[in-house]
This record gives C-alpha cells, structure tokens and sequence, in this order.
C-alpha cells in the first residue's frame, strides 16, 4: 500500500473518469462500476483482475445481504397474498376523508407497509399499479400522483424492518435493533410531512375526498388488519430480545407472511407463489449485483486512501457536531443521486464514521442521518431507484414527475435538517426501550 | 438463435426462483434447531444458504443482460430512433468487454478455487467459482442476439418497443 503506482489523486480520476464516462453512454451502473474498477486492476502491478472476482465473491459471501431477497419476498406475498389489500381498507378507513382523500392512503399505507417489508423498490412497485392509475381516474394530476407514490414508498427504509439498516450495521457495525428503533420516530415525521404536503396540494387543486367511513367498518378494517401489524412488533421484538438475528428475522417475516396469506387470508397459491419468487430473485439480484462491482469499486478507494485524503481537509475545518451531520448528510444526498444505497453505504458510510466518531455523534444518530439522507436519493435524478419504477409503471419519462418530486421533497429535508440539529431525536425511543443497546 | 436463448433464459429464471426458495431452508432450520430439539444445530447451513445466495445472485444478474433490468441512467433527452439504437450498441458493446473479463480472468479465478473446500460443508469452491465465468458466456450470447436485432432496428429506423423479452419465462 506503501509503494502504490499512481497517486491516489491520479487513482481517483481513473476511477471516477471512468465511471461517468461509462454512465453517460448508457452502461448498466453495475457494469460501469465494474468496468471502471479494471483500468487500475491492469495498471497496479500488485494487483490484478482477480481482484474482481475476489472482492465480488467476499460481497456477496455475506450471511447479512441474505437480508435482502428474504424482505423483497416478504413484500411481494404480501400483495399477491391479500395482505395489502387489507391494510389498505384500514389506511382508507383512517385517512380517506382527509383532502385528497386516496393521496392521503397512499402515504398511510406506505407507512404500514414500510413496518413489515423492509423494501423501498418493492413499495414503488406495487403501490405504483395500486394507485398512480387509480388516483389520475379520479381527477389527480399524473405527476403528482407519481410523485406521491414515490416519495412515500421510501419511508420502507426508513421506518423498521429496513433493508438499509441491516446493511449498515454488517458495514460500520453499528446495533440494528437500536437502529430499528430510532428509525420510527423519523419515519413517522416524514410520514406527517409528507400527509401535510398532499394536504396543502389538495386544497390548492380541489383533490377529491371520500365520505367518511363508518366507525364499525373501521373497527372491522382494523380487526382484519391486526395479524399482518403485528409483523414489525415481531421483528423487531425477536431482535431486541436476541431471539434471532437481523438476517433471520427477515427470513421469520417471510415466512409469517407466507402463512398468513395461505391459511388467514386463503388468497394464496402456487402461481401467485411462484410469481412472487420470480420477481423476488429478479430485483434482488439486479440490485445486489450493482453491490458486488460496488464492493471492487469501493476496495479500490480505500486502496489508494482516497477517502482519507478527501477528509484531511475536512477535519482542519474544525466543524461542531451539527456541521459535519449537514456534511454527512450532504455527502449521502449527493452520492445517492447516483448511486443505489447498498453500494453508498459500502462506499462512504465507511468513509465517513471516523469523522462522525470524531465530534462524538453518537453511531445510531450517524446511521439515522445517513439513512434518511440516502432514502432521499431513491428518488432523486438520475439514479433514483423508486422513481424510476413508479415513472415506468406509469409509463412516462421520469422528468415527467421531477417537479412535483423535488416539491414534496421539502418538506421531508425539514425534517432531515431536524434530525442533524437535534440528532437526540431518533434516539429517544431506543433510549425509552431499551437503553443497553446504545451503551 | 432466438427460440434457443429463451429455452436458456427459461431454465435460468427457474433455477434462480429455485434458489430464491432453497434459501429460506437454511435459515428456517438454523432457528429452529435454535429454540427446539427435534434437529441437530447443524453448522453447515449457513454456508448452505451464502452460497444458494451467490448463485441467485448471479442467476437473476444473467438473465437481467437479456431482460434489460439491469439500471442504467439516462441523461439523453431527446433521441431518434437511430442515436437510441446506436447508443444501446455502444452501452452493450462495454457490457460485451465486461463479459469478456469474466470470461477471461473468471476461468483463471475457478482454476485457483479448483482444489479448494469450503470451510463446514466441505464443498468444493469451484461449484461457486464457476458462476462468473458462466455469466460471461451466457451474456456473451445474449449480447449477440442483442447486437443482431439492433442492427435490424437500425436499418429500419425503428425504436426499441418490448424492453424485456419476459413472455420466455
């Protein structure tokens, strides 16, 4: 490492060049990512394009990304299986009287679904046919409705069981329990935010509204819902109480929703199954692949110090706590508008932990920022994941919903900004539940 | 050429469902031996699923080349039909290269792995070595009968309509 052939300067506009170059002709990002990493693999003579191979394999030879087919799974049985179907007469039962009454029971039921799938891309997928067609039927506007959609399926991520959070406590081992917990708080204010945005849209564009439902078909909404909202409490109580593992409680809400589907709901069987599975392995492999080549990407990086070297400077600014949560937060939002998030957590959540550990942020509150810093990147251009899908689903360009995405966007930064300035705020509930695991 | 890669893409799509299934097995059972007695704690069943894992993985990432779901990122707004097709080329002819290097360096990589095992399962490394250079000549396939359609699109001045050819699976 000591005698390395080009300087990391040098080392980094190889691999950045690169990889925009390969970008901007329309290359997979997984391949770019991949093709960028072999022009230092040939250079380097220590280092060869086994090198590849080798850092792909250890990637994906990790029991935690078993995390990530088992949660997509989960989502899609749980609308093959009749289970969003249920939560969604509930969010109806709740929120559709509201202006803009089925806007409203998309959020709500992205909050619900985000408690038992940990996916975002899964939550943009079927909620976009659930409702972008539904809600332009209905006299919304297209774009605000794709917007919507996308905007609030990354709450998946945000509020637990969440993909991104297993991920980040395999990379910067940091407690994913703790970090289930503080995830709920945030969630939940997004969520809020993101209700009073398509308030504020609905009255501005007389947004039409339903007649309030009854309080017996509410009661009854909610007593068909319960088995499927006890899901998150059984994650994330299996955890905190050490019954099994992150990996294994995905693997457990699998498999609940699996059961409940056939034997509760009775709206499974084998084709709907086998659907499920199919379109599990296909997102979940296209993503975790972009992991793989991310993985070589990011080794590189840390081979020539590059991080380091882009910190030095960093540290000699003498920011606060709160100064270098906005940069933190700044990094991720950037990163994330070209990067899925797996692969930005593997590149700069490692880069970044020692200067967060620097100013004494606490690890959860450092997980948090980035986490919700990176679940905006989900939907900003031109590498955001969820609005990419609910614009194909809608079949329209993804420039189509850019405006009405970056104004529900603000209101959600709010928020962010909270968190930075007050980073206690995702700690309360771990610190009320359980105190041992932020030590 | 086309009536053949769907029966590949066909098989390909079933073997990873297959092992999007498989892997649950591994895990259920890890838990269960956990909390009850009616099976041993066996040790091998997390390698098990790690490496059900990495043939998904790599499965789902072959057949997304032809399927075109692999995501790419588009900053072109306004094509014809000919700089659309003709960009798809040149993006398809790096993915060609990338396959050539899996192909290339990946058998040299399932060689170093020949003799090897893995830790607990005692299975030999080169059933997971192998995946990559598998990717690559499957791809390599692909990318042909990507590269012949296009130039026909080409001629023709026509844009690219189905974007996955999902109706093989």
């Amino acid at each position: 490492m000591t005698s390395a052939t080009l300087s990391p300067g040098m080392a980094a506009i190889v691999l950045f060049g690169t990889f925009f170059f390969f970008l901007i002709i329309r290359v997979p990002v997984a391949f770019s990512l991949g093709l960028a990493s072999l022009p230092i693999l040939l250079i380097e003579p220590r280092l060869s394009p086994l090198g590849l191979f080798n850092e792909m394999f250890k990637a994906y030879n990790s029991f935690i990304l078993l995390a990530v087919p088992f949660f997509l799974l989960t989502a899609n049985l749980m609308n093959v299986g009749g289970i969003t179907d249920r939560l969604m007469r509930l969010s109806r039962a709740l929120v559709g009287h509201f202006p803009g009454g089925l806007a409203q029971i998309n959020v709500v039921l992205s909050v619900f679904f985000a408690g038992i799938s940990g996916s975002s891309t899964a939550d943009a997928a079927s909620q976009g046919k659930l409702f972008i067609e539904a809600q332009v039927r209905e006299g919304y506007d297209k774009s605000f409705s794709i917007a919507i959609t996308a905007v609030s399926a990354v709450l998946a991520v945000i509020i637990p069981p969440s993909i991104l959070m297993v991920v980040w406590g395999g990379v910067i081992s940091t407690s994913i329990g703790a970090m289930y917990l503080a995830g709920v708080i945030p969630g939940l204010l997004i969520g809020l935010a993101q209700m009073a945005t398509v308030h504020a849209y609905a009255k501005r564009r007389n947004y039409p509204v339903y007649p309030r439902s009854g309080f017996v078909e509410g009661v009854r909404a909610f007593l068909t819902s319960i088995p499927a909202l006890t899901t998150p409490f059984l994650i994330v109580g299996g955890i905190l109480l050490g019954w099994f593992t992150a990996t294994e409680s995905a693997a457990i809400a699998v498999i609940y929703a699996a059961l409940l589907s056939t034997f509760y709901y009775r709206e499974m069987d084998l084709p709907k199954f086998y659907q499920a599975i199919v379109d599990t392995g296909r997102l979940a492999s296209v993503a975790l692949f972009c992991v793989g080549t991310a993985s070589v990407f990011g080794w590189l990086l840390a081979y020539y110090q590059i991080p380091k070297a882009l910190l030095s400077n960093v540290t000699a600014w003498g920011l606060g706590s709160i100064g270098v949560g906005f940069l933190i937060a700044g990094a991720f939002l950037v990163v994330g508008c070209f990067l899925d998030a797996i692969p930005a957590i593997i590149i700069v959540g490692t880069t970044l932990q020692p200067l967060a550990a620097s100013v004494d942020l606490h690890p959860v509150s450092f997980a948090i920022i980035g986490i919700v810093s990176l679940a905006f990147g989900l939907v900003t251009p031109p590498y955001g994941l969820c609005l990419m899908i609910s614009c194909s689903v809608a079949g329209v360009p993804m420039r189509y919903a850019l405006k009405d995405t970056m104004i529900m966007l603000i209101p959600m930064l709010l928020v962010l900004c909270a968190i930075i300035i007050w980073p206690e705020i995702p700690l309360l509930l771990p610190r009320w539940v359980a105190p041992e695991l932020l030590k | 050429m086309t009536p053949f890669l769907n029966i590949v893409q066909r098989l390909l799509t079933w073997t990873m469902a297959l092992s999007v299934a498989v892997l649950l097995i591994p895990v259920t059972l890890q838990i269960v031996a956990r909390f009850t007695d009616i099976i041993p704690r066996y040790i091998w069943t997390e390698e098990l699923s790690r490496f059900c894992f990495i043939w998904m993985v790599m499965l789902g990432a072959i057949v997304a080349v032809r399927e075109r779901l692999h995501f790419d990122v588009d900053v072109w707004t306004r094509l014809t039909p000919r700089q659309d097709t003709l960009l798809r080329m040149a993006a398809n002819f790096c993915v060609l290269a990338f396959s050539g290097v899996m192909i290339w360096w990946g058998i040299e990589f399932t060689k170093f792995g020949w003799n090897q095992t893995s830790e607990l399962a005692d299975l030999p490394m080169w059933m997971i070595f192998i995946a990559w250079p598998f990717a690559g000549v499957i791809w390599l396939l692909f990318l042909i009968e990507a590269f012949v359609r296009d130039i026909d699109l080409y001629q023709r001045g026509e844009t690219l309509t189905s974007i996955a050819p999902q109706e093989a699976v």
